[in-house]
């Protein structure tokens, strides 16, 4: 079945154009149900994959070209071919983010039936849902960079279509465009990485890039720069700081959208592609450093904005940003693994979540967390899937997110202790904030009783992926820890001519197989990751009471209908509030950027106008205009009179030749005659 | 000798009425001396052998046209005329033009001061009347073309007024 | 007599001649001054004939055209005079000036 891989990206890419032409617009359109049905095929395709990948029965990585266009060229006098095709590249982390991204786009796009029903963009909603979708699976399977790429820049169209869906108000209007411009800020480094990389290799195909850092070919300095210009893109598209002021803003467009892209599927798009091309980084310590760094920062600062957020959806948004720095974080100090298999199960329960937060503001018609409490009398099935999914964020023994977690913290604890400390400190406080959020909204007693006295469970086309995704969310983990199958499928590329910066004590470079398929993702298996992904014993008790104790905390200070201590405690730490509630004034700064970027445009007007063209274009002018005025005067006084005198000459001369002859007489005539006469006669005969 | 003679008196003759021609106050005595100069020319024809031109001269130029000056100088000339000044104030630009041009005329002159008539002189007119008649036939056609024109101008000019 | 002798014969009478032409206020002086001046040519022309080339009468021949070519030209002065005379009254050269400018 993996010949048919090539169909993933096109059967939602085909539903996608399907339901954006056929039919009318329509509250009530069965156009939708075009694209369930085709995310299901592509589910079942992506599950076969996955399941023959896990058997073995596969070779992985499985890849298959088809020519595109190629034209001959000239590069310093050598002949060149320019070959672009385009294919896929199946290998264990792609087949594992298929499954990932098919099923949850199939539990959004049911959930969707039931959240967006009656709003008057109905059928466009589902064509820009499945045209995300397709993007996002040609980026995973793609072979060529170019076409990850092209994907990229799509899914960022997508998520810009559907942040501003309901465009009539403002303030969508404004996130779409914040989040377009960020994470367009973000490409500017990706496009210059790729552009360097194909300067350098002549090839956009990911197998060729490969072998030619495998071979050493790729100088260390430019190595270096296409890994921070990938690390740019990373941190543009997934909300890395300073970049993720976008993320926040964007839960103006609807949940089911939000739940796929901001949470599961778009903003793991670059983690993906650090993970795609990791061979960078491993021939570029700096960039890998720089990346373990950037995510570290971005845990902990979105996490700290996260604990005084009353908005569930805000709470939501940066707790995904406190993850995916999680992610990054992994991946920059050397957990390959790590990364993609908290990336993974983060994709369920965020998936949950944001569905689940859905739920309950489709209940109740608030965002606002003060003004809910105790939903869970209400709507249970919504109350229990929202708890496995929060213990499963917090990393609570036995769901999938302890250990995909579990594991991030042993890789980091390899590396550096004081970023382990940091890390520990961020998971304390996802703890915390994600158990407030599920005690102010379902424990104890409502806040606001007329809400609350409407509230009610939703229907079951809204429960129904939440239970699903509730099993995946508990499972995912352990099914996949299983037999360390985790390991044998997300195995850590390794390059073989670089001096790998990543201190894996376990990881012995030579212990590789010489390399017959050219992928980074074969070597070194099953052999040395074993030891790596734990902590010491005493380390991990300490960890799992830690965040025990932080979740008591949150269950005292938020159970009851009013948080007095908690109000006091905000008091008491005043400053501390605003410089988080305000994010860390991010947005202010980027908003100065702007406006002293505005005035120096103006200034450079200014010099344009006043300056440039009053010296050099009016006085250049002004200078001709004097020395066309100088030639005239010449020409007039000079010249004319040079001309007139010649003429007055002339006529001077022959005033006074007449004045010699009394007018009119004959006789002077002749006697001027005879003059003439005489003296010819005495010169010529008289010789 | 008498050949000197001859010459010298008929050069006297003609070059003092030529003079006289020039000087006089009394146009009447002008025109008659101008007769008188131009019967020395033809003694100075005749003294070179040139007997039909002398002829012509006598006939042509001392009765013909003198005359016809006398008429004229009759007709024109008043009695108040008399007292009146003949010569005009560049009388004497015109006498130096004279001397000036006579140097390199008389120089002229003096380089022929060796030559001798060749033979005797010949009749000439049966040798005129050839030439005109054959090789200067044309000339002597469109000479009496003149004569013609000169005639009818002539006529034109001196009619009055009332004729026209 | 030598030739020279005829040539400054010929010569002095043309020179009285010019004078004549150029001093006159008659009109008629002038005119009467130019017959001397035909003549003095006619006098060259002849004893040119005579003492350097006898065979020939070319020289008689232009003497007699001269001679013809003065008298029409006398006519036909004398007549312009007449119409002059009878328009001015006058037969000064001086007072004949519509030549002037």
């Amino acid at each position: 079945m993996i010949e048919l891989a090539y169909l993933i990206p096109l059967i939602p890419a085909a539903a996608a154009f399907v339901m954006l032409f056929g039919g009318k617009e329509d509250p009530h359109s069965p156009m939708p149900w075009v694209g369930i049905a085709a995310m299901g095929v592509c589910l079942a395709l992506s599950v076969s994959i996955f399941w023959a990948a896990a058997a073995g029965t596969v070779a992985l990585p499985y890849e298959h070209n088809w020519h595109w266009f190629s034209f001959a060229a000239q590069v310093a006098g050598k002949p060149f071919v320019y070959d672009m095709p385009i294919g896929v590249l199946i290998d264990g982390p792609a087949a594992v983010t298929l499954v990932v991204v098919a099923m949850v786009s199939l539990m959004v796009q049911v959930y969707s039936v039931a959240y967006m029903h009656g709003d008057i963009r109905f059928k466009l909603y589902f064509a820009y849902v499945s045209f995300f979708t397709a993007a996002m699976l040609g980026l995973v399977a793609s072979s060529n960079l170019l076409v990850t790429f092209a994907c990229w820049e799509l899914m960022g169209l997508s998520s810009y279509l559907l942040i501003g869906f309901w465009f009539e108000r403002e303030g969508p209007c404004e996130a779409q465009k914040k989040a377009f411009m960020t994470t367009k800020l973000g490409d500017s480094g990706l496009y210059l990485a790729l552009l360097f990389l194909y300067a350098k290799v002549g090839s956009f195909q990911l197998s060729q890039i490969y072998q030619f850092f495998d071979k050493g070919y790729m100088p260390p300095m430019v190595a270096t720069v296409i890994g921070l210009g990938i690390l740019l893109g990373a941190a543009g598209k997934s909300a890395q700081a300073p970049l993720f002021i976008w993320l926040p803003d964007a839960m103006e467009g609807p949940t089911p959208g939000s739940a796929l892209i901001h949470a599961a599927t778009m903003v793991a798009a670059g983690i993906l592609l650090v993970s795609k091309t990791y061979f960078v980084f491993l021939a570029s310590p700096t960039a890998m450093e720089a990346a373990g760094w950037v995510g570290l920062i971005t845990a902990f600062l979105a996490a700290s904005m996260a604990l005084v957020s009353y908005d569930i959806k805000r709470v939501l948004a940066f707790s995904t940003v406190s993850q995916l720095g999680f992610m990054m974080c992994a991946l920059g100090v050397g957990g390959f693994t790590a990364g993609l298999f908290h990336l993974t199960t983060h994709a369920f329960f965020k998936a949950l979540l944001f569905l689940g937060a859905g739920s309950v503001i489709h209940s109740v018609h608030t965002n606002d967390m003060r003004q809910m409490g105790g939903l869970s009398k209400k709507m249970p099935l919504t109350f229990v899937t929202m708890l496995i999914a929060i213990l499963a964020i917090s990393g609570v023994p036995g769901l999938s997110g302890y250990y995909s977690k579990d594991m991030i913290l042993a890789n980091v604890w390899n590396h550096d202790h004081r970023m382990f400390w940091i890390l520990l400190f961020t998971a304390l406080m996802t703890a915390f904030y994600m158990f407030r959020l599920f005690f102010l909204t379902f424990w104890g007693d409502d806040r606001d009783h007329e809400k609350f006295h409407h509230a009610h469970e939703s229907p079951a086309l809204i429960t129904g992926p939440l239970v699903v995704l509730a099993v995946f969310s508990a499972f995912a983990g352990a099914g996949l820890n299983h037999n360390g199958l985790v390991y044998k499928l997300i195995a850590k590329p390794t390059i073989s001519a670089a001096a790998t910066a990543a201190p894996a004590p376990g990881e012995h470079a030579a212990a590789v197989e010489p390399a017959e398929h050219s992928s980074a993702h074969e070597a070194a298996g099953e052999h040395g990751e074993h030891h790596e992904g734990h902590l010491p014993p005493w380390l991990h008790l300490t960890t799992i009471v830690l965040v025990l104790c932080s979740i008591t905390l949150s269950f005292f200070l938020y159970r009851g209908p009013t948080y007095a201590v908690a109000d006091a405690v905000k008091t008491s730490l005043a400053p501390l509030y605003t410089l988080l509630e305000r994010r860390w004034y991010f947005d202010d700064f980027f908003y100065a950027l702007v406006v002293v970027a505005d005035k120096v445009a103006a200034l450079a007007f200014w010099i344009d106008d006043n300056v440039v063209d009053r010296v050099f274009v009016d006085g250049w002018g002004l200078l001709m205009r004097i020395f066309a005025q100088l030639s005239d005067l010449f020409d007039n006084v000079f010249v004319d009179s040079a001309v007139d005198g010649v003429g007055g000459l002339g006529n001077d001369v022959g005033v006074g030749l007449r004045s010699l002859v009394r007018e009119g007489q004959v006789q002077e005539y002749l006697m001027y005659a005879a003059i003439a006469f005489s003296l010819a006669a005495t010169l010529i005969l008289t010789r | 000798m008498i050949e000197r003679i001859v010459f010298y008196s008929l050069s006297a003759v003609t070059l003092l009425a030529a003079l006289g021609v020039v000087t006089l106050r009394n146009t009447v005595h002008s025109s008659l001396l101008l007769g008188l100069s131009l019967a020395g020319a033809a003694g100075l024809f005749a003294s070179l052998g040139a007997d039909f031109l002398f002829a012509a001269q006598i006939m042509v130029y001392v009765s013909g046209i003198a005359v016809l000056i006398m008429f004229s100088v009759m007709l024109l000339g008043r009695a108040s005329d008399l007292h009146l000044r003949q010569v005009n104030e560049q009388w004497m630009a015109a006498l130096l033009i004279c001397a000036v041009s006579s140097a390199g005329l008389l120089k002229i002159a003096r380089a022929y001061s060796e030559t001798l008539p060749a033979a005797a002189a010949a009749p000439q007119t049966r040798t005129l009347g050839l030439l005109f008649m054959g090789d200067w036939l044309l000339a002597f056609e469109l000479v009496s073309l003149v004569l013609t024109a000169a005639l009818l101008g002539a006529v034109f000019f001196s009619r009055s007024e009332a004729s026209r | 007599m030598t030739l020279s002798h005829y040539l400054i014969v010929a010569a002095l009478l043309f020179l009285i001649g010019v004078f004549g032409a150029l001093t006159r206020r008659n009109i008629i002086g002038i005119l009467m001054s130019i017959e001397l001046m035909f003549n003095a040519a006619n006098i060259n022309l002849v004893a040119f004939e005579r003492f350097l080339h006898p065979a020939g009468s070319a020289g008689s021949a232009l003497a007699l055209f001269i001679m013809t070519v003065a008298a029409a030209e006398v006519v036909v002065g004398l007549a312009l005079l007449m119409a002059i005379y009878r328009n001015t009254d006058t037969a000064y050269v001086e007072h004949f000036n519509l030549l002037k400018g």
